[in-house]
Order: structure tokens, then sequence, then C-alpha cells
């Protein structure tokens, strides 16, 4: 057996559940990122992000479910964020940089109280996908999944909406309601892979690989696509390196996925692609 | 408000449209015919974009009343060419295919027929050689036809068109007027374009034009227009 196939076989072995939630995490936000960086919202990714990391301290600090404090804010933003219209005199990355800056406040308030301080805000941002359980797995796949299948049945209307909310209009699409369903499902897997993933490795997802695949596509099914296989790659070469060098897992993937990205952007320009 | 008129298409009655308390056209009357080609000429700022967007639905009535058929069938609707974010990587037929909406909803799969209706628009406004391109990669004057066949597509009777040479040069412009006018000699649609002025020598052989101006509109002979005889 090569040194590789072994290094794998020790990670199919000792990280099964971890694996698993990597790639579920990274599937479903890399999917939904393609949206997120053509609608030129990549801030709400951040935004949610940390509003997500948010949920969990308030949860620790309460003591009740980290996905659930983590759903209840992140929704409770979207909402925020789909009432502020276009016509305001605040345009919405200035509401979402306010959210930003509110969420991420917090949890470090909140840390600061909290038995764990530093060690704590450190987990929020980075995650840990190692310590993966199987009731975490668990929870993740019955949330991620149905929210970005979701986006995915309904992605026609979706993507006429982010294409031209006029027409769409016109044509009797129910363009608030197509907005919030992906809004909404962006928010249930934001806030879903918070706990695991963390700030740093959801925000990678949701807008490395989605760059990576809308570089190298010139149409948007391929894109979702290759946009979700980025993403595995990036989670897969995370795992190895971080089990080959002893490094925690998280940024490793998010180093891996920028790779990819500055590799796909040399062999773009050097083959004219 | 929906109505059916056997010779008017939209009739407005002191119809006052703008964005939030803002009047942008006040009090302005209007019955608006089935069957012609009309250009909306004034301009910057005057307001025909608003009042086109009040047709479709677009912009709500400050005050007054706007009559139209558009809540029973869907006008064709052919925006500026810079409505469409050009990051989207979708084709120009995938454009074309978003004007059979209505008739596929969100599941159902394009058939033959859908198929054959997407293939005849593209090949009506001569498309068919760019239908894979991407979008973005399209020039100016495919970029508007696409959009034209979008609004073909649907099977609509009424074209709606804001500026839709801004962007083209006169060749072009020539050919997308062309398209047009055979809508409505041929086919009996009605194009109602907003324009910003009697630019074209094609616009001078269209018999009214719909002079928006100082937060009115009126229809008036282009003729008379061209002379400069009005006094608005």
């Amino acid at each position: 057996m090569s040194e590789a196939a072994g290094i794998w076989s020790q990670i199919l072995d000792s990280f099964p559940a971890a694996l698993t939630a990597g790639l579920l995490i990274s599937a479903a936000c890399s999917f939904l990122g393609v949206f997120v960086v053509l609608k030129r919202l990549v801030f709400i990714g951040a935004t949610l992000s940390e509003v997500a990391a948010c949920g969990v301290a308030v949860s620790f600090f309460f003591g009740f479910h980290p996905v659930a404090g983590a759903l209840i804010l992140t929704l409770a933003s979207v909402t925020l964020l789909a009432g502020s219209t276009s016509e305001e005199k605040i345009p919405k990355d200035s509401v979402l940089a306010a959210v930003f800056i509110a969420a991420a406040s917090l949890s470090v308030l909140l840390a600061a109280k909290s038995a764990f301080g530093l060690e704590e805000v450190k987990s929020l941002l980075y995650g840990d996908l190692i310590l993966t359980s199987g009731h975490d797995l668990g929870m993740l796949a019955l949330t991620v999944l149905p929210a970005a299948a979701v986006a995915g049945v309904f992605l026609r209307p979706i993507l006429f909406t982010f294409l031209d909310r006029d027409e769409a209009r016109i044509l009797k699409i129910r363009v608030v309601i197509w907005e919030l369903v992906f809004y909404y499902a962006l928010a249930v897997v934001v806030s879903a892979s918070s706990k695991l993933g963390g700030m740093l490795l959801v925000f990678c997802m949701l807008v490395v690989p989605p760059m990576t695949a809308l570089l190298l596509s010139k149409r948007l099914v391929p894109a979702l696509f290759l946009s979700v296989m980025f993403a595995w790659i990036s989670v897969a070469s995370g795992f190895y390196f971080s089990f080959v060098f002893d490094f925690p897992v998280n940024p490793v993937i998010g180093f891996a996925s920028c790779c990819l990205l500055g590799a796909a952007a040399a062999a773009k320009r050097l083959l004219r692609l | 408000m929906d109505f059916e008129d056997p010779e008017v298409l939209i009739r407005c009655r002191n119809l006052t449209l703008g964005y939030g308390h803002e009047a942008v056209l006040k009090d302005v009357t209007l019955d608006i015919p089935k069957g012609i080609f009309l250009p909306f000429i004034g301009p910057n700022g005057a307001g025909k974009t608003t009042l086109l967007r009040g047709f479709l639905g677009l912009v709500k009535p400050l005050s007054g009343t706007l009559e139209s058929p558009f809540m029973k069938k869907a006008p064709g609707y052919v925006p500026q060419l810079k409505s469409i974010d050009p990051l989207f990587p979708v084709t120009a037929r995938e454009i074309v295919l978003m004007g059979l909406y209505p008739r596929l909803g969100w599941w159902k799969k394009p058939g033959d027929k859908e198929t054959e209706e997407v293939e005849a628009a593209l090949q009506e406004l001569r498309l068919t050689a760019h239908a894979h391109k991407n979008y973005r990669d399209l020039s100016g004057g495919n970029k508007q036809k696409t959009l034209i066949a979008r609004a073909w597509v649907s099977g609509a009777d009424v074209f709606i068109l804001d500026e839709p040479s801004s962007e083209l040069d006169e060749a072009t412009e020539r050919e997308v007027f062309h398209h047009l006018n055979s809508f409505v000699k041929e086919k009996g649609k009605t194009v109602l374009m907003a324009h910003h002025g009697l630019t074209h020598p094609f616009l001078y052989q269209i018999d009214e034009v719909c002079l928006v101006t100082r937060g009115q509109a009126r229809i008036v002979k282009s003729r008379d227009l061209a002379r400069g005889d009005l006094h608005a």
C-alpha cells in the first residue's frame, strides 16, 4: 500500500464523521455560494457566518443548543436584510457591516465572560471538524441537506429573480418570496455549519470554490457542479495535509481552497480559457 | 386595473407617477391605441422610463387611474442592456427561454414545442449562430436582439422597450427598428418604446409619437415635432 493510501485509510478509520461533515458543509455552502458571488453579496457570507458564530456564543452563554442559537440569529438577520430595499438611504452593504460589527463584538464580549474565554473565541472563528460527533453529523445532515435541496429544486425562479428582477416581476414570478427562500436556505446552511466549520471555513466555502468554478465555467449548471467539486477537493486536501503535518484541519482546508483558486486563475491565464 | 377595449390598449386618467412621495409625471391623461409603433420621446429625466414602468406595473400610481390588459396577459418587456448583470454565466438561448416561464413554471422541462419556439425566436432575430454564446460575450446589438427574442417568445401582443438603441451604432439601431416595425406591420403587435429623440431617420416615418416633457405626456404628430410646431 502506498504512503498516501495508508494515510487515507487512517483518516477514514479515525475521522469518518469529521470527513463526512466537511463534505456536507462544503457542498451546501459552495452550491449556494455561486449565487452569493453572482449577486455580488460576498459580504453577506462573512456577515451571516459571523452572526451564526455569535449565535453559537449566545447559546454557550445561556446554555441551549448551539444550532438553535445560530439559526435564530441568522434568520433574524436575513429577514432584516431582506426588508432593507435599494430605495432606502442606507446601502445594503452598510447594513451588513453594522450587523457584522454587532455580531463580532457580542461574540467576543460573551466569550470574555464565559469560563473558556479566548479558547471559545478561537473555536467560534476557526471551528474544528475533528470534534464532529455522530449526533453533530446527524443534525448537520438534517438541516443542511434539505436547505440546499430547496435552493436546487427552485433553481429556475431563484435564478430568474436574481438575473432580471423587473422581467421576473412582469412574468409574475414572486420575486420577494424567491429571494426569501434563497436567503433562508442560506441562513439555515450557514447556521448549521458554523459550530463545526467555524466562521472562517463557512465563509471560505461560500466564496472561494464558487469563484474558482465561475472562473472556469461559462455556464451556470456546470459552475454549480464545479463549485462543489472544488470544495470537496479542498476538504480532502485539507484532511490529508493536516494529518501529515499535524495542523488544525479547518484552516488547512481554507488555505487549500485558496491555492486551488490561484491555480485555476494561473491555468486560465496560461491556457487563455 | 385590468380592462379590455377594442381600440384602446392603455388608458390613463389624471395619472401621477413617481418614487416615494416625489411625482415625476403629474395628472397625465392619455389613451394609447392598439397596433401601433409609438416612441416615447423627451429629454433625459422627463419621465419616459417612469411612464413605461408604470404601464408594466413596476411603478405604482401615486394618484389617478391606469387601465391596461397586462394583468391578464403580460407584455413583452425589453429593458436596457445593463439590466442583465454580465457576471451571470447564461447563454443567449437561456435568456430567451426565460420568456417561457409563465408556461413552464419552476419545474417543467422545455419540450419539443417550447424548444421549437425558442429556435424560431432566435431565427426571427437572426441569432441562431449566437444562441450558445454567453450573454456577456455578445455585441450590444445581439444583446438587444436577445432581449427582444425573449419578449417575442413569450407570445406577448405588446412590446415595451426602454431605450433599446441607447448603446447601439446606427446600422444596428436600424436593424432593431426594422424588427420592431415588422412586429407591428406584419404581426399586428403593439410596440411602445422610450427613445431620447427623433434622432433616427426611421422615426420620421412614424405618424405619431408620445411627447414626454415637463411632467406631462401627450401623443403628437411626429411631423409637427420635427418642424418644432409644438408648444409644450
